[in-house]
Parts: C-alpha cells; structure tokens; sequence
C-alpha cells in the first residue's frame, strides 16, 4: 500500500514537474521547411523552339584580361637608411664604406661631399605609390568616413544652418492660416559621427554614409493649453519636490525594456569615453538617486565600484561618468513619474570595454 | 508524500527567486556600454595680468596652454566670442551657470604677474563646470621671462593629467635632423625643439651627415650616428655642452642604429664587422661591446623595453624584413610580425603594451602599433613615406618622418595619437626627419 503511494506519488510529481518546466528543456521542433517550385508545363514544339542556336553572330571575346596589379617596381625600401646596415657605396661617390670590406686606413676615403645622401638608391626614385590600387580594401565591408565624433549611430554632416540637437527636426513656420499658431523654431539635427575610428590607413569606401530617406512630415502643431494653476496644489508639489527622497521599497510594475533602453541611451549619448586612455580599461559602477522630476539629487552621486586599474584612472573614469550623468540629466531623465519608486535610486555600470582601442 | 511536495516547492521557489528579487528591492541597475568619443568643449579664457607689464605674456601664455590642449585632439576650445562672462579676477568665483549655458565642460582660468627682477609667475585653477567643482588645487609657477612658453607647457601639462588622468606630454623636447638642399644634395644637422616646433636649436653644423639621434632618459644626452670619418660611428652628445665624442670605437666596424637603456648606461646598437651585422651592448661610459645576437642575416634596430629587460630589433633572417624579441642578454628570439608586408624600426612604447613599428605592404608606408607579443596590429598611418616611429613621454602620441613623392619631396615631422585619430604635422621651418622625443623635462 504504502510503496504503491510512493510509486504513484513519484509518478504523478514528475508528470508535473515536466508539465512546468518540460519547455525549458525542449525546445519546440519546427516543422521540416517544404521547397517548392513553380513549374509549368510546356510542349515538345516549343521546347524544340528554345533550344534552336541563336541567329545573332558571334564575336570572338578579346576583351583585355584583368591582371592583378601589384606593386610599384621602384617602391622605396622600407629599409630607412638610418637604421639599417649601410649599402655599399659606388666607386665614384664614396658616402658609406663598403660592409664587404670595412676600410682600415680612412685617409683612403673621400671626404663626404654635399651631395650624398643617406637615403637608398631606391628613395631617389620615389614611386607612385599613393595611385597603388592593391590599397582598396579586400573585403566589401563599407568603411565608415572619418568624423570628428565617433557615437553609436552614425550622423550625416548637418546643413550648416541647422542647430546641433540630438534629434533630426524640420523648421517650424507659424502658418498664420492654422487654427493654432506655433512657434518658430529652426531645423534641428545631430553632430556628424562616424560609428567607428577611422585611421589614415583605412581608405573610405565609396559606400554611402547614410541612406536617402524621405523625411518625416512635421507633426501639426499643437497648442498645449496651459494648466490651470492652483497655488496651494503648487506649494504642495514644491515642497514635495524639494525634499530628499525617501528610502522607499520599490512597489508597482518595473520599468519596461524600452524605458530601460531609453535611460541607457540618453545616459550614453554624454558618456565621453577616450578609448586610447588607461581609463578606458576601467568600469566603474555609480550610485545616485533622481528626485521626482527625475533629477538627479545633489551630492548624491558616489562611486560604488572599480574594476582594477590605476587610482589616477579610476577617478578619470568615474569623473567621465559623473559628468555623463550630470549633462544627460540637468533636465530630467524622461522616466515615467508613476514608477518612480523602481528609479528612485539607480546603480549605473559604466563599461568602456566596447569603446577602447584594441 | 509532503516530502515529494516540500521538494517540488523548493524547486519552485529556487528557480523564482532571482525574478522576485529583481521585482520587489534594491536600486534600479543599468549598464551602459555605448558612449562617444568626441573632443571635450573646454574653455580657456586670456590669463588675467596682475600688472600691466604682464599684459602680452598673460594672452600668449593663455594661447599656448589653448594650443597644447587642442593639439591633443581631446578637447575643443570654445571660441572667446561664445563667453557670456569672462573671469576678471583669479580669486573671483566661477560663474559656473555661464559656462554651462556654453556647453563648456572644463574651464582654465589663471593669471600672470611679473616682478621686478624679471621673474614672472603663473598661476592656475581648473573647474569641472557640470559638477561645480574645482579639480583639484591651484598652483603656481615661477621662473624667468625667457621661459614663458615652459610654463605654460607645464601648466597644460596639469590641466591634460587632471581631465584625464593620465602624464601630459607638452613639456618635452625633440631631437631631430634638420634638413636643407634638395632632395639628392641635402645637408643635415642636429636640431632640438620644442615639441610643438618652437625654439629650434641646432647641435651640430653640416659639415657631416647626421642619422638617428635619440635622448637619453634624463633627456640631457644624445646618441647619433655620424659620418664625420666618412663611416657610420655612433657618437655621444651633451646636450647642455654640446660637447660630443664617440662611444667605444673599435677597429674595423662600423656602428649605428644606438639607443639608451632605461637606466641611461647601457646602450644597445648595430655594429658591421666583416659584412656581416648584429646588434651588441655596450656601457655609456666604455666597456666591452657584448654581442647578444649572432646571426648571417642583418640584424639592427634594437631598442630596449621600459623596463630594461627585453629587446625587440628588426631582422631579415626569416627572409623578409621582420620585428623579434629577446632577452636584454642575448639569446633566443621570438617572431612577433606576422603580417603580409615588411617591418623595421621598432620601438616600445613608455607604458610597456605597445610596439610602434614602420610598416611596408602592398607600395606603401605605414606607421603602427602591435602589443608586445605581436597581436592586435593596428596600421595608424598611410602614405608615400612613412617611417621612424618615436613615442611621446607618455606614450599616448607617435611622432614621426613623412616623405612627400617627387624629386621635390619634401621630409617633415608628424605626430598621430595612439588611437588613428588627430594627425598632424609639426610646425618646423625647415624640413625635417628622424624625431626623438625626449622625457618630460624638470
């Protein structure tokens, strides 16, 4: 009786427990793909037709062959005179002594004329090398132009009328025809960028930096009308914005992933790293708190943690930090106020390790 | 049974746990992986004269500390004409406000003042303006009217170590060989500068030719090869006498390619005896010549490494123009070049993970960097010609001779940050080739 219930209670948990987690470690087999083609049918007649010889004549093929292009045959020597063994010098020019056979009386030797040069016989004739085509890269891969700004998405160079903002928008004309006037304001674009460092040695592809695309229609202004203000509402607010966050646990649903997105890029976007820097090899984490109108709190920013690098470093990475944070945020974070509890406090990893050069 | 049942819900709360956690406590974690890197907008506003006399060195002062930093590629000077306010006292408070409403994420304010034996005194304070804060303290220089443009290399040197934490490089000094004539018929001496180009002095006359200076580490020594003979032999130069003799001649050889050891006694060069080249050691002040390689092939271009205990050099015994390491004493050395193209001059870097390198692929030159065990090669440069890397005192920036093609080719120095980024040529009157950048000077 008893070992019967054991049995059947061993049984049914493992149906269970499959039941709950079997998915975890199955994963869902999907169907075998199924090629297909379209075909159509044809008659003897006409197949007889599309394999007659076409009547057009033919012409031997006597394009040029494409020959690998190699090397200017009068590239200098790397060989830079100054640090290699001297060449033999000729017998009219006596520059260098002959290695073969290193002079032992100098008084033998001509006195070194103006004219010598140090140089290679080869550095004389200095070849053409920059109209080298071996220089194109061997791969297709489209190589980013070099820019002053170097960020995660790459930015055209903008109109030079056009204000630098972190988004592309287009002017805005008050139509005095509309039901609501707006106001002005000028085109807006981002700083030119480049999504990776782009040295003299790598030649830019002709690839375009960005793609064509049409642009946006403005939104239709909008009036916003103005709140109706209550004094005694705003002096609570006031007084509640101005006081020191409360240590709270953090209730109600968490931020969602874009949310989370958002928080990072506009964090990113002032997060200055110089990737040939020893603080480039450091990640430090940083610990502040927003008050509700997502600001950041006075003096509450601290640094919590530091991989291992130079004091001198450590601090370099987590000023490059602090100022992201303080930059990105003099304005407010755009977080959503109902969640406040879920950002109220934040630990922030600053990680260069994508950034730095290798 | 309640067994089976307790289990079943430990397995369920196990598995649970970390989610729960993650919803009900503790700070909201982000990290952020992706930033910029774009040049810090900083401003440095004309130092403020004490005295009138201090006039005109207080805005060439101010210009200078401006032209160091930009120099780096690393900052950005905000033009005078964007200031809302300008600083009108040193002991005035910041207004920080106004230079956030510029986007001004670092401010330089100082002041200059002269006494009456001539000594002036420079001053300084840096300001992080986001945090409303000063980094670190105020501090002041003095010295004489004539070294003005020290200071100020001294003072951007500080404001460069404390944005970002790492040595400047500004005051330094570079040897170099300045060049005249053309191209076939050019006449070359010794020359010492600043290193943005300014108080060129020359060391030598052109009477012979001069190769390949380098600084000693206490940067008040030169080695260079010179043909005054009519053969290659390294001398050694006082730079403060320009007193000059050679090192440890010997019969029959000839010498070159010399560089100082880190302790500044030892010296490592090529010598050729017998057709055949390798690279010995040797002590400043005389001694034996140590042979540490012994091989058919040319071996030269040895330089030590930071801390004196390894070698890398240049040698063809594979064939081809490749770089290698050793031990500082001799003996087995490794490949560390692999890639397609030839290699030579190499040099390592101050901070000890790089090796600059002068590269030759596909018709032209590069200069580049590749770690110590030959990985991670980076090409910084490309161009007709370019060779004779030499790394600045905080090995962050690479100086180098860039060739221009034709008869009438002109040599010139440049200089490239570490990263690819911020080429530049230096300002020289005079062609120029084979930079050595000295230590920061004291």
């Amino acid at each position: 009786m008893t070992r019967g219930a054991y049995i059947s209670g061993f049984g049914h948990g493992a149906f269970i427990l499959w039941a709950l987690f079997g998915g975890f470690f199955i994963s869902a087999r999907d169907p075998l793909p199924v090629q297909a083609a379209d075909v159509s049918l044809i008659s003897s007649e006409e197949f007889a037709a599309l394999s007659l010889p076409n009547d057009a004549p033919i012409v031997p093929f006597d394009a040029p062959v494409p020959v690998e292009p190699g090397a200017p045959d009068d590239a200098p020597d790397i060989v830079p005179a100054t640090e290699t063994a001297p060449e033999p010098p000729k017998p009219v020019v006596v520059e260098t002594p002959d290695q073969e056979t290193p002079p032992v009386a100098p008084q033998e030797v001509l006195e070194p004329a103006t004219d010598v040069s140090d140089q290679p016989p080869a550095l004389q004739t200095p070849p053409e090398a920059q109209t080298s085509p071996d220089v194109a890269p061997s791969d297709d891969t489209p190589i980013p132009a070099p820019a002053p700004r170097v960020a995660p998405v790459a930015a055209a160079p903008p109109a030079p009328d056009v204000e630098i903002a972190d988004t592309t928008a287009p002017e805005v004309v008050p139509d005095e025809t509309a039901d609501t006037v707006a106001e002005q304001t000028p085109a807006t674009a981002p700083q030119e960028a480049a999504t990776e460092i782009v040295t003299e040695a790598e030649t830019p592809s002709s690839a375009p930096v960005v793609s064509v695309r049409p642009t946006a229609r403005p939104a239709r202004p909008v009036q916003v009308a103005a709140p109706v203000s209550d004094p005694v509402e705003n002096a609570v607010a006031e007084a509640v914005a101005s006081t020191a966050p409360d240590p709270v646990t953090p209730t109600g649903p968490p931020l969602t992933g874009s949310e989370k997105e958002g928080f990072r890029v506009a964090v990113g976007r002032c997060w200055n790293v110089d990737g040939g820097s020893a603080a480039a090899r450091v990640t430090v984490t940083v610990g502040f708190s927003l008050d509700r109108s997502s600001k950041v709190v006075a003096n509450s920013l601290k640094l919590i943690e530091a991989t291992d690098g130079e004091a001198r470093a450590v601090n370099a990475a987590y000023e490059a930090a602090r100022r992201a944070i303080i930059r990105c945020g003099a304005k407010g974070f755009d977080l959503p106020l109902e969640k406040y509890s879920r950002w109220q406090n934040i630990e922030m990893t600053f990680n260069p390790e994508g950034m730095r050069i290798k | 049974m309640r067994t089976l049942l307790a289990m079943m819900m430990g397995v369920g709360l196990f598995l649970a746990a970390p989610v729960w956690a993650q919803e009900t406590g503790g700070p909201l974690r982000i990290e952020i992986t992706e930033g910029v890197i774009e040049p810090l907008p900083i401003a440095v506003p004309d130092f403020i004269a004490e005295n009138p006399a201090a006039a005109e060195l207080a805005v060439n002062i101010g210009r200078v500390i401006a032209a160091d930093l930009i120099g780096t590629g690393l900052f950005r000077e905000i033009p005078h004409a964007a200031y809302i306010s300008t600083p009108t006292s040193f002991s005035a408070p910041v207004q920080y406000s106004d230079w956030k409403a510029i986007n001004a994420q670092g401010l330089v304010s100082g002041a200059v003042s002269t006494g009456s034996n001539g000594e002036i005194t420079v001053k300084f304070r840096v300001f992080d303006v986001f945090s409303d804060a000063q980094l670190g303290d105020g501090l002041q220089f003095g010295g004489s009217a004539n070294s003005w443009r020290r200071m100020a290399h001294k003072v951007a040197d500080a404001v460069y170590s404390r944005i970002t934490g790492e040595g400047g490089y500004f005051d330094s000094r570079v040897v170099f060989v300045s060049e005249t004539g053309p191209k076939n018929q050019r006449a070359k001496r010794l020359a010492v500068m600043d290193y943005d180009g300014a108080n060129v002095q020359f060391l030598t006359d052109a009477s012979a030719i001069v190769l390949a200076p380098r600084f000693s580490p206490t940067g008040d020594r030169v080695l260079y090869t010179s043909y005054e003979t009519g053969f290659p032999r390294v001398n050694i130069l006082d730079v403060g006498t320009i007193e000059r003799r050679a090192l440890n001649v010997q019969a029959a050889t000839l010498t070159f390619a010399p560089r100082f050891g880190p302790d500044g006694s030892a010296v490592v060069l090529s010598q050729s005896q017998g057709g055949n080249t390798d690279i010995y050691r040797t002590d400043v002040d005389g001694g034996p010549m140590v042979r540490l390689t012994s091989a058919p092939s040319i071996e030269t271009a040895p330089g030590f490494s930071p801390d004196g205990g390894r070698i890398v050099f240049e040698s063809d015994r594979s064939g081809t123009q490749q770089l290698y390491v050793m031990d500082a004493n001799g003996g087995e050395a490794t490949r560390i070049s692999f890639g397609k193209g030839r290699y030579g001059t190499p040099v390592w870097s101050p901070r000890g993970d790089l090796i600059a390198f002068t590269k030759q692929a596909n018709g032209r030159f590069h200069i580049g960097v590749m770690r110590t065990d030959g990985s991670e090669e980076r090409l910084l440069t490309a161009s007709f010609l370019d060779e004779g890397p030499t790394w600045s005192p905080n090995g962050r920036v690479i100086m180098f001779t860039r060739e221009s093609k034709g008869a009438a080719g002109a040599r010139a120095l440049y200089s490239v940050d570490i990263t690819g980024r911020n080429l530049r040529r230096v300002p020289t009157d005079l062609a120029g080739s084979d930079p050595a950048w000295s230590p920061l000077l004291r």
